[in-house]
């Protein structure tokens, strides 16, 4: 990868206090991780192994004391629109329509109006959602609501998107669809991305580099690179693809071990 | 993409059609309470003591309305009760804002709201008496207490059941504190505002009639009164008639579209 590192983490661990038995819970341990320009970056690791207490650290949601998180050079203190998050639940407002849920980034940022509407379209068009602009999100499938998801992260530019399983809720065949979509999507804004996951398949489809985790507490086990350009990764060619297949048993081998160490302990 | 297919529209027949219909159904409901209430004051004995007939009823209503006495009443009541419920509301829904905005004025002033809320507006009727003598004043402060309770409980477990996400979905968008307020948690507590409202104003309704009788002042619940003093169940027969169809009429043209038309559409009750 070339290009500068736009996020940083340099030795980030994390502890839960915990307010009944005093005892902590150690969820993160010793994270070094750099995230270059227009990269896809996937997170994959055991349940509970704190790949969502790392997404919401960078995203400022959960404040840490130890190591360091930087964003185009900057400390982390707190959330900003510099990273958009896209929530594995339904996070967009169901008292906004589609359009105004995919503008509220600009307009919490008081861009002028007609520079809103124009993004919000373009938005609108990217993720296929043209025709449903004036509808409420209780009007819309699960697939369609985590498109506009999706379009309103993008909408307010971030310099990284963080996603965690944003695709858990909806069913298989959708849940191809929208991976397939995402792609097209991170090809045209040239995105970077940090994607979190349970599914090795969609790790080893999406990313340029997969980040196996280990299991709590979370430290980096280890990391594959897929060499697949963005282009030729569709799932009716991935199938036959053996890069991704290799990746793919190489990330659930990973996966495994950890899960079946995870057994006794 | 796809949209589900509307249902098929199907044939009707008109009996169908008819039954369908709310109004009717309403109408013939309506019809149907009339006939009975005839049948029943038919049959007693001194109906004019127990049960006037409707049309004994109806007559004593023109007799009412001819002196001007009705309009009076019922205006006077009506007046209390716009009053008394918008103050109310007025005075609730903020405060139930700033509690469900902060939860240490929330913990501090829980104590003393839970207390209040046992303590009916009936209740607090003989010391507003004391205070403020049978007077139109003390009616409306027994509707003021009474209406204040729902809507501030209402709207400050509205703001605390905003679901966590949407207020961290606004944050990592840049959005400040103000901003989350008027974006996330106000619309949020939207359907508990209007339920809470719902609550608050059949409080008032209740609390205004009684009201009224307590302290002696003119209106609908005097009139129910006066009419035990005066022997005119007729009297007493149609005030009872005017407070639920005033009920009905408000609930439906005003408290339930007020719900309909925001919330339901966000698909955030369903019936
Ligand atoms: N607020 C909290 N307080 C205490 N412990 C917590 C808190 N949040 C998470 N944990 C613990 O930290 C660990 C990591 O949690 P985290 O949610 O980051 O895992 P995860 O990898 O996202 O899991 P999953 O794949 O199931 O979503 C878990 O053991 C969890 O119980
Ligand atoms: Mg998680």
């Amino acid at each position: 990868m070339t290009g500068e590192a736009k996020l940083i983490v340099q030795g980030l661990s994390h502890h839960y206090p915990d307010e009944y038995t005093g005892e902590s819970v150690h969820a993160l341990d010793n994270i070094d991780l750099k995230i270059y320009e227009n990269e896809f970056v996937a997170i994959v690791g055991p349940s509970g192994c704190g790949k969502t207490t790392f997404l919401n650290i960078i995203a400022g949601l959960l404040p840490y004391r130890e190591g360091r998180a930087m964003v185009d050079g900057v400390d982390i203190k707190g959330p900003g629109p510099d990273r958009g998050v896209v929530f594995q639940e339904h996070a967009i407002l169901p008292w906004r329509t589609v359009s105004r849920n995919i503008g509220h980034g600009l307009e919490l940022r008081r861009t002028p109006k007609a520079e809103t509407q124009r993004r919000v379209q373009e938005y609108v068009d990217l993720v296929g959602l043209s025709g449903f602009e004036d509808r409420y999100p209780h009007e819309l499938s699960g697939g369609m609501k985590q498109r506009v998801a999706v379009a309103r992260t993008l909408c307010a530019d971030p310099v990284i998107m963080l996603m965690d399983e944003p695709f858990a809720a909806v069913d298989a065949q959708t849940r191809i669809t929208l991976q397939d979509e995402l792609n097209r999507v991170v090809m045209a804004t040239e995105k970077t991305i940090l994607f979190i996951t349970h599914s090795v398949e969609e790790a080893a489809f999406l990313g340029d580099r997969c980040i196996v985790f280990s299991r709590r507490p979370g430290r980096i086990k280890s990391e594959i690179k897929i060499d697949i350009p963005r282009a030729e990764r569709q799932w009716k060619d991935m199938v036959n693809n053996s890069k991704f297949t290799d990746a793919r048993d190489e990330i659930l081998g990973l996966v495994r071990s950890e899960v079946t160490s995870n057994d006794d302990g | 993409m796809t949209t589900a297919d509307p249902a098929p529209v199907r044939r009707k027949t008109l009996r169908k059609r008819l039954t369908d219909s709310r109004a009717v159904q309403l109408i013939i409901l309506t019809i149907g309470v009339f006939i009975l209430w005839g049948i029943i004051s038919a049959v007693i004995e001194r109906p004019d003591r127990y049960l006037p007939s409707p049309l004994t009823t109806l007559i004593s209503s023109a007799d009412l309305l001819e002196k001007g006495v009705l309009i009076s009443f019922y205006s006077d009541t009506l007046t209390r009760l716009v009053i008394g419920s918008i103050v109310g509301l007025l005075m609730g829904i903020p405060f139930g804002l700033i509690l469900g905005l902060n939860r240490t004025i929330a913990d501090m002033f829980y104590p003393l709201m839970n207390f209040f809320q046992s303590v009916s507006g009936i209740a607090i009727f003989p010391i507003i008496v004391i205070w403020f003598g049978n007077s139109s004043t003390t009616v409306m402060i027994v509707i003021l207490y009474t209406s204040f309770f729902p809507i501030a409980f209402n709207v400050l477990s509205g703001v605390r059941s905003v679901p966590m996400r949407y207020i961290s979905a606004a944050r990592t968008m840049g959005a400040s504190r103000f901003q989350i307020i008027r974006d996330v948690l106000l619309p949020g507590a939207m359907p508990s505002v209007a339920i809470g409202s719902r609550l608050s104003i059949g409080f008032a309704w209740r609390a205004v009639i009684a009201g009224e009788m307590l302290a002696g002042q003119a209106g609908l619940g005097n009139m129910i009164f006066a009419g035990q003093e005066l022997d005119n169940t007729a009297q007493i027969i149609l005030g009872m008639a005017l407070i639920g169809f005033t009920w009905i009429l408000l609930d439906h043209f005003l408290l339930r579209p007020l719900e309909s038309d925001t919330i339901e559409r966000w698909g955030l009750v369903t019936r």
